[in-house]
Order: structure tokens, then sequence, then C-alpha cells
């Protein structure tokens, strides 16, 4: 029986040691994130280093931390929310997580385009989602916008991952946006009978697959791109060197941008902790992080902090869907059932 | 006088403590019943107009498929072990269960390169047979793999429960058909099979409920079936359409149940195995090389070589391994499955000791109950369990112990889950014990825990720890409930290796994978003394 007792307070340690965020220390900032890249953590240390403020991070994807969040209302130990979709971040506004923020350093650093009118929350970096092309198969100019993914001729040439992942449902919030609803079901029931294959992997294996001849063309977020072209590994490398990047819509509304962005939670304990850590992300060391490390854009949209971004050049972003996204997702789920896109 | 009525009193109150167990696991199934009642809104028609139907005809046809070919990779190998002789049968006869070791999801890490491998044969396709054909040959890939791996994984059920039949109780009319001078192959069809078709249908009908089950190999290879479908529902925040999808399977289930009673019947045959042994005949060079591609074939696919390519990407990644993470994921493993384990074990000791002590049909039904947690689809218990950790989490002195209720959600799921797993060694354990000795000492004075303590529980230890090992294991691999129920930031060995294989670091995902099947070796142990021992 002690022996029982023993397995049971051994256990009980063994989880309360994940009970840590809810404490309340003063120098304290603790984040639920859906980022999991590991520039972050050098990113949280620096910031610990220069201010004593330790910051504590609960990682899970953003639509588990908004249920959280509601689940836990004033009693929740979380000071920032960060996701990697604005959509996610309006969502979070309107069902009233977030608290606003007046911060004059923000606001420079952040183009009005990419953040909340009511500051709610900031964006600190950019990512595309762009077409690639195969370079010996797709000649310049023959694929242009995303609604060009819809069309006949692209038949058995498509690939792109599952609709189930967020960056899709805001690209196609983009188009529910600029075409409505009918269209947009056309447009993903046309990109769905083009796929080369039925979705699977992430954008890293669609631009693989594109490499080895299965696709022509794939759609993916530019620091996937990025990050392949500087891979370690050989193989990589030249698989993304096979690629052309084509910037979509360069003629009409632009190309589809997400963020990723910062709020203050409602309930926030430390929220000076939580404005230090977020000012302190939009620093010029920070985004240079974030640009070498992740290949995601500063939200300067800087293009010369590394050679890769230099190359790319730069391009016009859809400032026009981008602040409908988070309630035009709602429907995503609808035309992507309707279009049979898994 | 009154101290009788008080003795009466208490004894009025343990059958309801002995049903607790039980009612646990009913819970769950109670919680989903309830809420799917609850108008999930525009959403559910939505899924039933362009889901369910895709849902059923991939569930129905992989878990048809899957298990075919288990029959087929099992019964012609039970057959050979048991009734020929050749070089390397007695190896044959416990590497058979190697693959037992392996769950599916972590065989599936070195089988998804192949889809990778594969596009030049598809490229191939579409420059002879064009578009439409490349296509096709598209969605039949991961159909071929998801079937294959399952069903090499799963097979060993099938194979354990016909081993039994040929050696034990068909050994006679086998005997005779030899005798009467059939050859191997009519005695195979025509006696061999027909007489071991009862326990073809109880194998298969767990290949099936594992299958019905199956998470991770079903979402590697991107099959839509109903549990993946219930999971995605569930996090898109239809939490009362999912519960219909759940119960959805959960009548297919009892479908899979029913077909295989209905199979089983009543079926007997009269033989004396103690007095008919099989008498193995020795095969010919031909004979045996046919009998070696039958034992190997299902060996190599489920065990050997997912298991030699994992270990040779362990080796080659140590180097830039995540170590302490692995750690870290391997003592949340360890913990988890030592905690419900020691759970699942008293729960077991309640309801077995429990009956035993006080008679009654109703602590017969009590144990039935918990034995019918097994047959709930993990979906199920995911989705009803998640809800009653959402409501102790809204609970306002738990909120800020939101990941103490998710621990809870997790023991509680694995609870109904596997409480099965302890209950059939411990009443088989309690059942080889004689009954007169616990009788005796109530007889002199006891009072039942001092009798359970006293005198069964230490006669009955040994099966104790073979349904605590049993549940130690099905937990330390669970990779279902765990994915759903687990606590934010909070990895086992088994959700790693499938987040890793889903981010395509398959040489990452190995060394987690490893670590399962070693530490599922050990489970096989108690898992084939015990099968051995149930026909006796």
């Amino acid at each position: 029986m002690r022996q029982l007792r023993n397995k049971q307070l051994r256990l009980s340690l063994a989880f309360s040691a994940l009970l840590l965020p809810a404490a309340h220390a003063a120098e304290v900032l603790n984040v639920y994130s859906h980022r999991h890249y590991e520039v972050d953590q050098q990113i949280n240390k620096l910031f610990t280093e220069k201010t004593g403020i330790e910051v504590k991070i609960v990682n899970a994807e953003a639509d588990q931390l908004i249920e959280r969040l509601k689940s836990e209302g004033a009693n929740s130990p979380a000071d920032l929310l960060i996701t990697v979709d604005a959509g996610r971040m309006q969502r979070a506004k309107t069902d009233g997580l977030l608290q606003p923020l007046k911060s004059e350093i923000l606001e420079k650093a952040t183009p009005a385009s990419l953040r909340d009118a009511d500051a709610h929350w900031f964006p600190y970096t950019v990512r595309a989602r762009v077409i690639l092309a195969a370079a010996d198969r797709v000649k310049a100019g023959e694929i242009k916008d995303y609604e060009d993914l819809a069309k006949p001729e692209w038949k058995g040439r498509v690939l792109i991952r599952s609709s189930s992942n967020s960056y899709n449902q805001s690209l196609a919030a983009s188009i529910i946006s600029a075409h409505g609803e009918e269209k947009a079901t056309a447009w993903a029931k046309g990109v769905a009978s083009n796929l080369a294959r039925p979705p699977q992997g992430g954008d890293r294996d669609q631009i693989k697959a594109v490499a080895a001849g299965l696709a022509d063309v794939c759609v993916v977020n530019t620091y996937y791109f990025g990050l392949l072209l500087n891979s370690p590994d050989a193989a990589e490398r030249a698989a993304a060197e096979k690629m052309r990047i084509i910037f979509p819509n360069q003629d009409g509304r632009g190309t589809h941008v997400n963020v990723s962005a910062a709020g203050i939670t409602r309930h926030s304990k430390n929220p000076e902790n939580a404005k230090a850590f977020l000012e302190f992300l939009v620093t010029p060391e920070v985004q240079k992080l974030i640009a070498t490390g992740t290949y995601e854009y500063p939200i300067s949209m800087d293009f010369t902090l590394t050679p890769t971004h230099q190359q790319w050049g730069e391009f016009k972003w859809d400032s026009e869907t981008f602040p409908k996204m988070g309630a035009d997702q709602a429907k995503t789920s609808r035309i992507f059932d309707a279009a049979g896109w898994k | 006088m009154p101290k009788t009525a008080l003795k009466n009193s208490r004894h009025s109150l343990a059958p309801l403590l002995i049903w607790l167990p039980a009612l646990l696991v009913l819970l769950p199934v109670l919680v989903v019943g309830w809420r799917a009642f609850e108008s999930p809104g525009p959403i559910w028609q939505q899924i039933v107009e362009s889901r369910l139907l895709g849902y059923l005809w991939q569930s129905v046809l992989l878990i048809a498929l899957v298990t075919t070919l288990a029959v087929i990779f099992g019964v012609p190998a039970a057959w050979h072990v048991s009734v020929h002789d050749f070089p390397g049968r007695k190896i044959f006869e416990w590497a058979l269960l190697l693959p037992l070791a392996m769950p599916g999801f972590v065989a599936a890490v070195a089988y998804i390169d192949s889809l990778e491998s594969l596009v030049p044969f598809y490229i191939w396709i579409r420059q002879h047979f064009g578009i439409e054909a490349f296509l096709i040959s598209q969605k039949i890939a991961p159909w071929v793999l998801s079937v294959g791996v399952l069903s090499a994984t799963l097979f060993p059920y099938v194979f354990l429960s016909c081993r039994a039949v040929f050696t034990r109780e068909a050994a006679g009319s086998l005997e005779a058909a030899r005798m009467l001078g059939a050859g191997q192959f009519r005695v195979f069809l025509t006696v061999a099979v027909p007489m071991a078709r009862p326990a073809i249908a109880a194998g298969a009908s767990l290949v099936a409920m594992e299958t019905i089950n199956d998470y991770g190999v079903v979402s590697a290879f991107g099959l839509n079936t109903l549990t993946p479908g219930i999971f995605r529902t569930w996090t898109e925040g239809y939490p009362s359409a999912a519960m219909r999808l759940a119960l959805v399977l959960m009548t297919l289930t009892l479908i899979f149940i029913g077909v295989e009673r209905w199979q089983r019947g009543n079926r007997r045959f009269a033989s004396d195995p103690a007095e008919t042994p099989l008498a193995r005949r020795r095969l010919g060079p031909t004979g045996t090389a046919l009998a070696w591609c039958v034992c190997a074939a299902p060996l190599l696919l489920g065990f050997l070589i997912p298991g030699w390519r994992m270990a040779r990407w362990a080796i080659q990644s140590h180097a830039t391994m995540d170590w302490a993470n692995h750690f870290i994921a391997a003592a949340n493993s360890f913990f988890l499955a030592a905690g419900a384990a020691t759970l699942i074990t008293a729960g077991a000791i309640i309801l077995v000791a429990g009956r035993r002590a006080f008679h009654g049909r109703s602590l017969a039904l009590a144990q039935r109950v918990g034995i019918l947690g097994y047959t709930f689809p993990s979906a199920l218990v995911a989705v009803g369990v998640g809800t009653i950790v959402s409501w102790l989490a809204a609970f306002p002195p738990l909120t800020t112990l939101a990941l103490s209720a998710s621990t809870f959600g997790l023991m509680l799921a694995y609870f109904v889950r596997f409480l099965a797993v302890g209950i059939q060694p411990t009443a088989a354990g309690f059942e080889s014990v004689s009954g007169t000795l616990h009788e005796a000492a109530r007889t002199l004075g006891a009072r039942p825990i001092r009798a359970l303590f006293q005198i069964d529980l230490p006669l009955v230890w040994p099966a104790l720890i073979a349904g605590a090992t049993l549940a130690f294991m099905d937990v330390f691999k669970e990779l279902t409930l765990t994915l759903v129920l687990r606590p934010f930031d909070f990895e086992t060995l088994a959700t790693r290796t499938y987040r890793l294989t889903g981010e395509s670091r398959i040489p990452e995902a190995a060394l987690p994978g490893l670590t399962l099947v070693i530490v599922s070796l050990i489970g096989l142990i108690p898992l084939t003394r015990l099968l051995r021992n149930r026909p006796q």
C-alpha cells in the first residue's frame, strides 16, 4: 500500500511540474503560443537576459489555445497569445479574449495594413503564400494568379497540402472575400480536381514532390522555400533550386500574406511584461534573427536582411482581403467539403 | 441484534462500491450518448452530405482488407508451425508473435518514405497510361501501404488463435484425415480451415477492432476513416457532431462483434486434446521452402524490415538526437503507464475479488461491464472523456488546474479502454485458486478485506503482475487517446513518434518508435504465457 502511495506521489510530482506556468511571480511572462521554431527559444532567452523577465511557453495549435483561453476565463494564467494566423487573432479578438494596447513603438514598426485597427494584436513576422513552379517544365508567365490553379489545363499538375491546415483556410478565406462564396467553391473544386495526388504532407513535401517530377506547380509559404534553399542537406537544396517562385495576383489584389502575431490577453496578470516583450519582438536585432533563422519576412518588409529575400524581390501583398480573414475562415470548411478537398 | 443489522448494512454498501469501476467504464459512453442528442447545428448536415459516406466506406473497406490479409498471413503460418516439422520451425513459433510488439504507427515510420520513392513509378504510369491512371495509382498506393502495415502488425492475433486449434482441438480430425489418405493441401482446406473457423473469426475480430481504432497509420498515409474523422470534427469545434460520428463508429463495432458471435455460433467439436497429440510431419525441401516463405513474409513485413530500418536510422541520427526531450517523453510514457496499470489492477481486483466475496448476479454483470470497455472505440472514449475534462476544467476551483484535469482525463480514458486487459488475467488467477481457502478464512471470522489481502492476493499475484504488465504495455504504446487528451506541451514516446513522422523527420522518429518496440517486447512474455495457459 505504501508503495502504491509512493507511486502516486511521484506521479503527482511529475505532473505538478507541468503546472508551473500558473505561478504568479512578478517577473514572469506566460505565453500561449502556436509557434514552435528553434529561433523562438533563442529570442526568449535573449529577452530574459535583457530584462530579467522569465518567458514561459505553452505550445499548442491556435484553435486549442483559443478554446483554452475561453474555458479558463478570468483564471487564465496566460499573458500573451501568439498565433501564426491573422484570422485566428481576429477571432480571439471577437471572442473577447484580447485587450487593446497603446504602443507607439509597435505602431511605428508594423505596417497599418497588417495589424488590427483596434490594436488588440500586433504582427511581428510576415509570410507569403506563393506558387512554386518547376523551372524546366513551366514557362515564365504560364501561371500568374491563384485563380489559375483551378483552370483545366493544370489537371494532374498541382500540389497543395490538406484543407485542415490553417494556411489553406486563410488562402481560401481570401478567395471568398475577393469573389464571394459561390465562386470560391468553384475555385476549390477546380483546384481539388487538378491535384496530382490526394493532399499529404507539409509544404516542404510539396516542393520535394514537384522537384521529383510528380507535379508542375505547388502552393507553399515562402519561409519553407527559404529553409529548403538554405538547408544543410544538399538534396533539399537541389530540390529547391529547381523551382521558380511566383508571387500571385501581382496585377490584381496582390499576393496572400499572413502574419505571426501576438496580443495581450484580456485577463493578463503581467500586461507590462507582455508589452515589453511585444516591443522587443520588433527590434531590429530580433527581426534579423527571425529573417535568418526561419526565413520569414521581417515585419518591416525589409528585403535586404538575407540574400534569399533579396533574390525574391519586392511584391505587392493583398491588403484588401486581409482584415476579413477571420470572418471568412468560418465558411472555408463548407467550401472545402463541397469541393472534396481533403 | 443491532450488531448484525450493522453488518448487513455494510454488506449492502459493498456491492455498490464494487460496481464503481464498472460505472466509471460506462461514464464516457453515457456522456457521448447524452450529448449526441444535442443539436450540432448546420455542421451536422454538412458532415452527413459531404463526409459521412466517405468515412463509412473507407472504414468498412479498410477493415475488410486488413482482416482478409491478416487471415492470409496468419492461418497458413499457424498451420505450418503446428502440423509440420522443418528447420527453423521452433524459431518461427515464437518469432511470429514479435509483430505484436510493433505498433502500426511505429511500423508506418519505416514505410512512409516509400510513398516518395514511388514517384518515378507514378511518372512512368503518367507517361504510358495517361493522367487518369496516374491519379488512380496515387490513390491506391496509400491503401496498399496502410493495409500492408496494419495486417502485418496485427496478424499474430489470428496466428495465435489458429495455432491453439491446430495443435489441440483439431489434432484428432487432422490425424484421421491424413490416415484416410488426404493430401496436405486438401487436409488444410477441407478439414483444418473449417475447424478453425471460429478461431479465425475470433482472431479476425481482434484485428478488426484494432483497425477500427487505428489513428496513427491511417492519418500517416492520408486515409479518411471514421476515427480520424471524429477527431477532425472534434478539433474543428463541433463536439456534438463528433459524438454522433462516435456513435456511428460504435454501431459499426457492434456489427463486427455480432458477426463474430454469429460466426462462432455454438460450434464445438468433439475431440480430446490430451489423448490425440498431433504427430508433426517432416517436410521435404520443397515443403520447407514453402513453409519458410509463408512464415517469413509476414515476419519480415511486420517486424524485421521496420525494426531493421529504424535501428539504422536511430544509429545514424544519434548525434543530432534531441535526447533531453526523448527522455522526458519516455518518462511521461512510463509514469502514465505505471499509474494506469496500478489503477487498472486495483479496479480489476475490486471487481473480481468483490464478486467472489459477495457473489450475486449483479456483481457478475459488473465484471462483464468492466470488460465491455475494450469494445468501446478509442475515438468514442476520447470525446466522452474530453467532455468530462472540459466540465472539470470549467469548475471554478479547478480552472487553474486545467492540466491536472487532462491528466485525470488520460487516466480515466486508459482505465475505461484497458480495464478488460487487467480483468481477464485477474479472473483467471482467482479461478485457478480454490475458493475454499477464502471461505475458510471468512468462516474463521476474517473480514472480506482481510481475507483478500492475507489469503487471495498472495496466491494470485503472478496473475496480477501479468495483468498489470499487459495494461502497462497497452498504455505505454497507446497513441489515439493520448494524442487527443494529453495536456499541452506533453509528449509521450507514442505521440513523439507520430508527430515527428508527420513532420517528415523520419530518422528522428526512429528512436522513440524503437524504444516503444523494445519495451513492448518485454510485455510479450506474460502475454504468451497467458495465451498458452488459456485453452487448458
